[in-house]
C-alpha cells in the first residue's frame, strides 16, 4: 500500500450501497439495411466469405476425423481436432476490426479465430507487409509451396498461406505455422497478431493480461483479446487474470501516459457447454456469463452480451469497445452467445443435449441467415454465394492435398536430425536488451541510495586477517541480487519487475530496497496475491518481445501457479517452433523458520518439467553472477534464493564480488573447498553445513572433504563432480529438498551410472524428513544439519573412528521408513 | 585430457630398460608419429614415437635413468592441465620419496590396519566398485581381506592398507600376477625391496612352468602311428650284441683307403642285416590281421632325426644294392628329409618291409624301438661298448660289442624265429665282408 493513499477510517465506515451498471444484454437491433453505411458490399461479402471459409475449414476436418476423408481425398488424422462449427461469426464478428498489431490468444477450440484474425490482417495490411511476412516467415518455406501454380492477386495467396499453414500445423508438418510442433490446439502466427492457443481450459486468461501489460508499458499499438471458453470463467487463474487486469494501481498510481486501463478484451466465446457441461443451468451460477464483470471492479468491466449468432451484431460491439481502449478504460469483458453443432470433439456422442436442440440452432445457423439477409438487401446474388462455397471448397482440397503430401509437406526428421526438438526447448540467446530504446529510470544509477549505500560495503567477508567483518559492512547475497537486477533496469528498456510486495516493501526480503526510487510505476509495481497471474502475465509479456522478473514470495506458493509454470513457461519456446522467445526470471524465495506452508525447497519439481532453466546460489558471487546469465538469457528460469542466507557475505571468491558486469554460466558446479577424501555435493543453503561438516572431517577425523556447491540444477556439468569422485571415490549429496523425489537422487543415480567403477561407496542423499516442516524450533530435526552428514558418511560410506551416531541412516530404517511412507 | 607417457614393454621378459634421450622438451608441442624418446634394453636400443598430438607437459626421467617398464615417464596434454596425478608412479628418487611420504600421511588420518580374513567358499564378499577396481589393478587378493566398510564391505582404504602392508610390486610383476594368478612374494629382489615378476616364481608350487603349444602336423602323425603301433600289436623285444671287432676293422680299412666312399658302421649293419633278412622271410613282412604279406626283395627304412621330427624313409630293393650303393642311398634320402625335400611315398611305412633304427651314435646302450605298423618287426643299433669277454685259452679281454635291439610282433613272429633272426644278424655282422 503507497503512502500516498489515505485509508480514511471515517470515510470508510460510512454506510453506502453498491450500485451495479447496467449490463446490456442482445441489445443489437439494427437492420442490414441501416448498416449499409457501415459496410461496403466487398467488406459484406468479405464477412460471409470469411465465416465460409471457416465452416469448410471445420467440416473437412471433421470428415476426416469422421469419414477418413474430404471431397475424396483420403487420411488418417490421429490427433485431437476441437471444430467449432456453428461459432463462425461469432470469431469473424471478433476479428473484424481487428489488424495485425492487435493480438488474439485463444483456446483448444480456435481455428476458427486463427482464420477470421488471419483474413482480417491480410484484408488490413498491405501487399508489401504482407509479402514481406510471407517471405521472411520461416524464410519462405510456406511461401515457396503455395506459390506454386498460383494464380491471382497477393491477397489470395495470402489467403493459401494462411489455410495451408494451419492445416499443415494441425497436421503436425514440419511445414506448419510452428513446425508441427504445436499442433491443432496450439496453432498460431504471430505476425499475423494471431498469439498462441492454450489447450488448457482458461490458459489464456492471464497470458493474455501479460500481452496487454506488454502493449501498455512498452506504448505500443493495438489491443488485446483473449478468446476464453464459457467454462473458463470457473477456472481460478482466469479470475485472476481479471483481478490483475483490473487493478486500481493503472488508474490511481500509474503516471503520465501510462496511466488509464489495460487495453484487453475478455472475450468468452459462450457456446452454452464446456465439454458436456452446461454452463448456463449446470455447472455455473452467473446464467449470463457477462455478469460476472459487475464483481470485478466499479465499470463492470463494460460488459456486455452480445448474439454471437449475428456477426454484424459482433462487430458493433467491437466498434465500441475498442473506442473504450482507446480512451484506456479497459478491461472489457463480452460474453459472445453462440453455439456449436460439432461434438466437444469427434469422439463427442452428444449425450447431454437433444437432437431438437442442434437442429433449433441449426434452424438459424449464422452463415445461412446471414447469406439470407445479403440476399434479401439485394448486397449479393445467390449465385454469388454459391460460387463463394465453391471456391472455398476448392481451396480446401488443394491445401488438404498439399498438406497431406509427404514430398512437399514432411513431418520433423527425427531420424536424420534426432536432436531437433532437443535443440529447440531453448533459445539460449544473449541479449543486453529486447529493444533498443532509452530505459525509463527516475534517476541516474549512482544516485540511487541503495547503490550508494552498498558502496561503502566490504565485498569480501574477511578483512586482512581472516577476521569477518560484521554482518552489516558485509556485502550481502541480496546485494548480489540487487546489483545485477538494476544493473538490467538500466539497460533493458522493456524490462519490468513485479509480485507481491515488490514497490514499496522493497521485496519480503529486501532485495528490491531502492528499486523503487529508480523506477516508474510501470517497471516495478506490487501484483495482486496472486500467482497464477503473476507467472501468467509474465508469460505473456515475454511471448510479445518484454523481459521479465516476477516474485514468488514463497517457494510453498509455486503450487499456486503450477499450470503456469509447468505447462506454459516450458512450453512455448519449443511449441512455437521458436518463433517465441520467453526470457522470463522467477525469482522464488525458499524460506524457513515459519512451517508448514512456508519452508519448503520445490526445486525437484521445477527440475522435473523439461523446458525450464533452474539454479540456486548460495553466495553473493554466483547470486550476482547467475542472475546477469538469467537476464542476459532468452529462456525461463526458475531462480532459487533462500532465505537463510539473503546476509550472507561472500566468503569463497577472492578479492570479493566484482563492481563490475560478470556472468556465472548455467549448468557449472563450483568447488567451494578442495579436498581428497570425500565429496560433498550440495544445492542451495547446505553448503554451509557441509562446510561445518567438512570441517569437523578434517580435525576429528582426518579426513579432507571437497565441498560442491551445484549452483545450477538444470542445465548441470557433472565433468566436475566426476573428476572429484575420480580423487575421492565417495559422494554426499546434501539440500534442504525433502529426500523422497529430491532432485539429489537424480543426481545420485546420474553419478552411479557415469562413476560407477569410481565408487568406494553408493552415493548418499541427505534431505530434510519426508514430513511437514515443524516449527523453527524444531528444525534441526528436520532439515539436515552437520551432524547428519556426518551421521550419514559413518553409517554408509566409511566408518569414522570413535564417532556417536545421533540419526539412523541404516538400510533397516531405510526400508521401514519407506513402508509407511514417510 | 593429459595422458601419461609410458616405458613401453619390450617382451615377456624385460622388466626395465634404460632411458636413453628425450628427443623433445617439456612444452614442445608434438604430434602423433614425432620420435619421442629413445630407450635400450641389454639386447637392442629402441626410439619411440608419440602417440597423440599434444603439449609436452612434463618428464620425470633423464638419460641413464632404469625405469621398470609401463611406468610413468612424462606426460601429455593441453598447456595448464594438473599433471601431479601422473607423478606418483614416477621413479625417480625424489618422486619415491614423496609417495611414501604420502603414504603414510594417509595411513595416519585413517588409521587403518589390515586384517586378513578366512571366508567360507560360498561367504559372499562385499567390495565397492572402486575398491574392486583398485585391487584388480594391483593384483591384491582381496577375498582374503576383512572389509571395515559399512556392513563389513571392503573399501578402498583396506586395500589401500594391504598394499602398505606388502612389498611393492614392479608393474610387470603386477601384471604377471593378474595373468597367472600368483599370489604375492614375501620379499622382492629389486630396489627397495620392490618385488619383480622373476621373484613370484621362486616357489614351485606356485609357478606354472610351462606353456602350450598346438602339435605340428607332422607330430600328430607321429602321435598317431606310435600310439597306434602299441596299441595294436603284441611287441616285445630282444637284446643281443654282437662281436664289432670286424666292423670297427672294415671301418679301419675304409677311412685308410684313399678314394673310397664314406662307408659307415651304419651302412654297414645295415648291409649284413639286409643278408640275415634273405634268410627270414618271415621278417621281411607285412602282418595284416588275417594274412601276412611277404616280400621278396628288401624294402628298408630307416628312422631318420630331423628338426621337423622323427623321419623313416625308405630305400626300395635295397638288397639290390652294393654297400656303396647303399651307402648313397642312405646319404641321399637322410639329406631329402632334413631339407624337406623327400618324396612323400617314401615316408609311408606301407613303403617298407623293415626298418632300422640307430641309436648308436648317440651313446645309448639298449632301448626298445616300436614298430612301424604293418611291418612285423624293427631293429634298433645300440653303441658299441668294450666287454669282457673270453678271448679263448685261458685268456679274458675286452672286446667291443654292438648291442642289437630287435622289437617283433608276437602276433606273427615267434619268439625262437625271432631270436634265431637276431642271432643270424650278429652272425652276419661279425663275418661281414665288403667290397669297396
Amino acid at each position: 500500500m503507497p503512502k500516498s493513499q489515505f485509508i480514511d477510517p471515517t470515510k470508510v465506515r460510512q454506510a453506502s450501497k453498491i450500485e451495479f451498471k447496467d449490463i446490456p444484454v442482445n441489445q443489437y437491433d439494427k437492420t442490414i439495411e441501416e448498416e449499409k453505411v457501415n459496410f461496403s458490399k466487398e467488406q459484406f461479402v468479405g464477412i460471409y466469405h470469411d465465416m465460409v471459409l471457416i465452416r469448410e475449414f471445420e467440416t473437412m476436418l471433421n470428415e476426416i476425423k469422421i469419414k477418413g476423408e474430404y471431397q475424396g481425398i483420403g487420411y488418417n488424422h490421429p490427433g485431437p481436432a476441437h471444430l467449432s462449427i456453428g461459432q463462425e461469426s461469432a470469431a469473424v464478428g471478433m476479428a473484424y476490426h481487428l489488424d495485425e498489431q492487435d493480438f488474439i490468444f485463444g483456446s483448444h477450440r480456435s481455428h476458427g479465430e486463427i482464420l477470421a484474425k488471419g483474413m482480417s490482417a491480410i484484408h488490413k495490411m498491405d501487399d508489401e507487409a504482407l509479402m514481406e511476412v510471407m517471405k521472411t516467415f520461416f524464410d519462405g518455406t510456406i511461401l515457396k509451396i503455395v506459390s506454386e501454380n498460383h494464380q491471382g492477386d497477393l491477397k489470395s495467396l495470402a489467403r493459401r498461406f494462411l489455410v495451408y499453414g494451419t492445416l499443415a500445423e494441425i497436421f503436425a508438418r514440419e511445414t506448419g505455422f510452428n513446425k508441427g510442433l504445436g499442433g491443432s490446439m496450439h496453432a498460431f502466427f504471430t505476425p499475423f497478431g494471431v498469439y498462441p492457443n492454450n489447450a488448457i481450459v482458461g490458459g489464456s486468461g492471464d497470458i493474455a493480461v501479460g500481452a496487454a501489460l506488454f502493449k501498455k508499458v512498452n506504448k505500443k499499438e493495438g489491443v488485446v483479446v483473449a478468446n476464453i471458453g464459457d467454462a473458463s470463467m470457473a477456472c481460478g487463474p482466469v479470475w485472476e487474470g481479471l483481478a490483475f487486469a483490473s487493478m486500481d494501481q493503472f488508474e490511481q498510481l500509474w503516471e503520465g501516459a501510462y496511466k488509464g486501463g489495460l487495453p484487453i478484451i475478455f472475450n468468452i466465446m459462450n457456446n452454452q457447454y464446456g465439454m458436456g457441461g452446461q454452463t448456463c443451468g449446470e455447472t455455473m451460477g452467473y446464467d449470463i456469463a457477462a455478469r460476472i464483470g459487475a464483481g470485478v471492479n466499479r465499470d463492470s468491466m463494460h460488459a456486455e452480451r452480445v448474439d454471437g449468432y449475428n456477426p454484424l451484431a459482433v462487430i458493433d460491439a467491437y466498434q465500441r469497445k475498442l473506442e473504450l481502449l482507446k480512451d484506456k478504460k479497459g478491461p472489457v469483458l463480452l460474453d459472445v452467445l453462440t453455439y456449436r453443432y460439432s461434438g466437444h470433439s469427434p469422439s463427442d456422442a452428444s449425450s447431454y443435449r437433444s437432437k431438437e436442440e442442434i437442429e433449433a440452432w441449426e434452424q438459424q445457423d449464422c452463415i445461412a441467415s446471414y447469406g439470407a439477409e445479403l440476399v434479401k438487401a439485394g448486397i449479393a446474388g445467390q449465385d454469388e454465394l454459391d460460387s463463394i462455397k465453391a471456391d472455398v471448397t476448392e481451396l480446401m482440397k488443394y491445401s488438404m492435398t498439399l498438406a497431406i503430401d509427404e514430398e512437399v509437406s514432411p513431418r520433423m526428421d527425427l531420424v536424420k536430425h534426432p536432436e531437433i526438438i532437443g535443440e529447440m526447448m531453448f533459445s539460449e540467446g544473449s541479449e543486453d536488451k529486447m529493444e533498443d530504446r532509452p530505459v525509463e529510470v527516475n534517476h541516474p544509477m549512482e544516485e540511487n541510495p541503495r547503490v550508494q549505500q552498498i558502496a561503502k560495503k566490504e565485498r569480501f567477508a574477511f578483512d586482512a586477517n581472516g577476521k569477518p567483518f560484521s554482518k552489516i559492512k558485509q556485502y550481502q547475497l541480496r546485494d548480489g541480487l540487487f546489483e545485477a537486477i538494476v544493473d538490467r533496469f538500466y539497460k533493458d528498456p522493456t524490462l519490468v519487475a513485479y509480485g507481491e510486495e515488490n514497490r514499496d516493501w522493497g521485496g519480503a526480503f529486501a532485495v528490491y530496497r531502492g528499486l523503487t526510487e529508480a523506477l516508474p510505476y510501470q517497471r516495478l509495481f506490487n501484483s495482486p496475491i496472486s500467482e497464477a497471474s503473476i507467472i501468467g502475465t509474465a508469460i505473456g509479456y515475454a511471448m510479445c518481445g518484454g523481459r521479465v522478473i516476477p516474485e514468488i514470495m514463497y517457494c510453498d506458493f509455486l503450487g499456486r501457479c503450477g499450470d503456469e509454470v509447468f505447462n506454459q513457461l516450458p512450453k512455448w519456446q519449443a511449441m512455437s517452433g521458436n518463433v517465441i522467445k520467453m526470457p522470463v526470471v522467477i525469482r522464488v524465495s525458499v524460506g524457513s523458520k515459519y512451517g508448514a506452508q512456508h519452508s519448503q525447497d520445490w526445486s525437484s519439481l521445477v527440475a522435473h518439467i523439461p523446458g525450464l532453466k533452474v539454479c540456486f546460489p548460495a553466495t553473493p558471487y554466483d547470486a550476482k553472477g547467475l542472475m546477469n546469465s538469467a537476464l542476459q538469457g532468452t529462456d525461463p528460469v526458475i531462480f532459487f534464493e533462500s532465505q537463510r542466507i539473503y546476509d550472507i557475505g561472500e566468503q569463497f571468491h577472492q578479492g570479493g564480488v566484482p563492481e563490475e558486469y560478470y556472468e556465472i554460466p548455467f549448468g557449472e558446479p563450483d568447488v567451494k573447498k578442495e579436498g581428497k577424501d570425500i565429496t560433498i555435493l550440495s544445492i542451495g543453503a547446505t553448503v554451509y553445513r557441509a562446510l561445518e561438516a567438512a570441517k569437523e572431517l578434517e580435525e576429528k577425523y582426518g579426513m579432507s572433504a571437497e565441498v560442491i556447491d551445484a549452483r545450477s540444477i538444470v542445465p548441470f556439468n557433472y565433468e566436475p563432480v566426476i573428476e572429484s569422485l575420480k580423487k575421492t571415490g565417495r559422494i554426499l549429496l546434501t539440500s534442504d529438498a525433502n529426500e523422497r523425489g529430491s532432485f539429489l537422487k537424480d543426481m545420485a543415480q546420474r553419478i552411479t551410472e557415469l562413476a560407477f567403477d569410481e565408487l568406494d561407496a553408493p552415493p548418499v542423499v541427505v534431505g530434510s524428513r519426508n514430513w511437514i516442516t515443524p516449527a523453527y524450533e524444531l528444525e534441526d530435526y528436520f532439515f539436515p544439519t552437520k551432524e547428519w552428514l556426518l551421521d550419514a558418511i559413518h553409517e554408509k560410506i566409511v566408518p569414522l573412528k570413535g564417532h556417536m551416531v545421533s540419526n539412523n541412516f541404516t538400510n533397516a530404517e531405510i526400508i521401514r521408513r519407506s513402508k509407511l511412507g514417510i | 585430457m593429459a595422458n601419461a607417457i609410458i616405458m613401453p614393454r619390450q617382451g615377456q621378459s624385460v622388466e626395465s630398460c634404460i632411458f636413453t634421450d628425450w628427443y623433445k622438451q617439456v612444452g614442445d608441442e608434438i604430434s602423433k608419429g614425432d620420435m619421442l624418446f629413445a630407450y635400450e634394453t641389454d639386447k637392442s636400443s629402441f626410439e619411440q614415437e608419440a602417440e597423440e598430438d599434444g603439449i609436452l607437459l612434463a618428464t620425470f626421467c633423464e638419460a641413464g635413468d632404469e625405469i621398470p617398464v609401463l611406468q610413468n615417464i612424462g606426460v601429455v596434454g593441453q598447456a595448464g592441465e594438473d599433471i601431479s596425478s601422473f607423478q606418483n608412479s614416477g621413479v625417480t628418487k625424489e618422486v619415491a620419496e614423496a609417495q611414501s611420504e604420502v603414504v603414510e600421511e594417509k595411513k595416519v588420518e585413517l588409521q587403518q590396519e589390515v586384517v586378513l580374513k578366512e571366508r567360507e567358499a560360498d561367504e559372499e564378499v562385499k567390495i565397492s566398485p572402486r575398491a574392486k577396481r583398485l585391487a584388480n589393478a594391483e593384483a591384491v587378493p582381496y577375498q582374503k581381506i576383512d572389509g571395515s566398510g559399512p556392513e563389513g564391505r571392503i573399501i578402498v582404504r583396506d586395500i589401500e592398507a594391504y598394499l602398505v602392508s606388502v612389498p611393492k610390486a614392479s608393474p610387470l610383476a603386477k601384471e604377471v600376477m593378474k595373468e597367472e594368478g600368483l599370489a604375492m612374494a614375501d620379499k622382492g629382489s629389486g630396489l627397495d625391496g620392490m618385488v619383480k615378476a622373476a621373484d613370484l616364481s621362486t616357489n614351485p608350487v606356485y609357478t606354472n612352468d610351462f606353456e602350450i603349444k598346438k602339435l605340428p602336423n607332422i607330430r600328430k602323425l607321429i602321435a598317431k602311428a606310435m600310439h597306434a603301433s602299441l596299441q595294436n600289436s603284441a611287441q616285445l623285444t630282444h637284446h643281443l650284441s654282437a662281436d664289432a671287432r670286424r666292423l670297427l676293422e672294415l671301418r679301419q680299412q675304409v677311412k685308410a683307403t684313399e678314394g673310397a666312399p664314406n662307408i659307415t658302421i651304419n651302412d654297414m649293419v645295415c648291409f649284413a642285416l639286409i643278408k640275415a633278412l634273405k634268410q627270414f622271410p618271415d621278417a621281411n613282412a607285412h602282418f595284416l590281421g588275417d594274412s601276412v604279406k611277404y616280400f621278396n626283395k628288401v624294402h628298408l627304412g630307416l628312422a631318420v632325426d630331423t628338426d621337423r621330427g622323427l623321419m623313416v624313409p625308405v630305400i626300395k630293393n635295397a638288397d639290390d644294392l652294393s654297400i656303396a650303393g647303399l651307402s648313397n642311398q642312405f646319404k641321399e634320402v637322410a639329406g631329402s628329409c632334413r631339407q624337406g625335400s623327400i618324396d612323400p611315398e617314401l615316408l609311408s611305412s606301407e613303403a617298407a618291409s623293415f626298418t632300422v633304427s640307430n641309436l648308436g651314435n648317440y651313446g645309448v646302450e639298449m632301448f626298445t624301438p616300436v614298430i612301424n605298423l604293418p611291418q612285423v618287426a624293427i631293429l634298433g643299433v645300440n653303441t658299441i661298448v668294450p666287454r669282457p669277454a673270453d678271448l679263448g685259452g685261458g685268456a679274458y679281454g675286452f672286446v667291443p660289442y654292438m648291442g642289437l635291439s630287435l622289437t617283433y610282433d608276437h602276433q606273427a613272429l615267434d619268439g625262437g624265429l625271432a631270436t634265431r633272426f637276431l642271432k643270424q644278424i650278429a652272425i652276419e655282422i661279425e663275418n661281414l665282408t665288403i667290397d669297396f
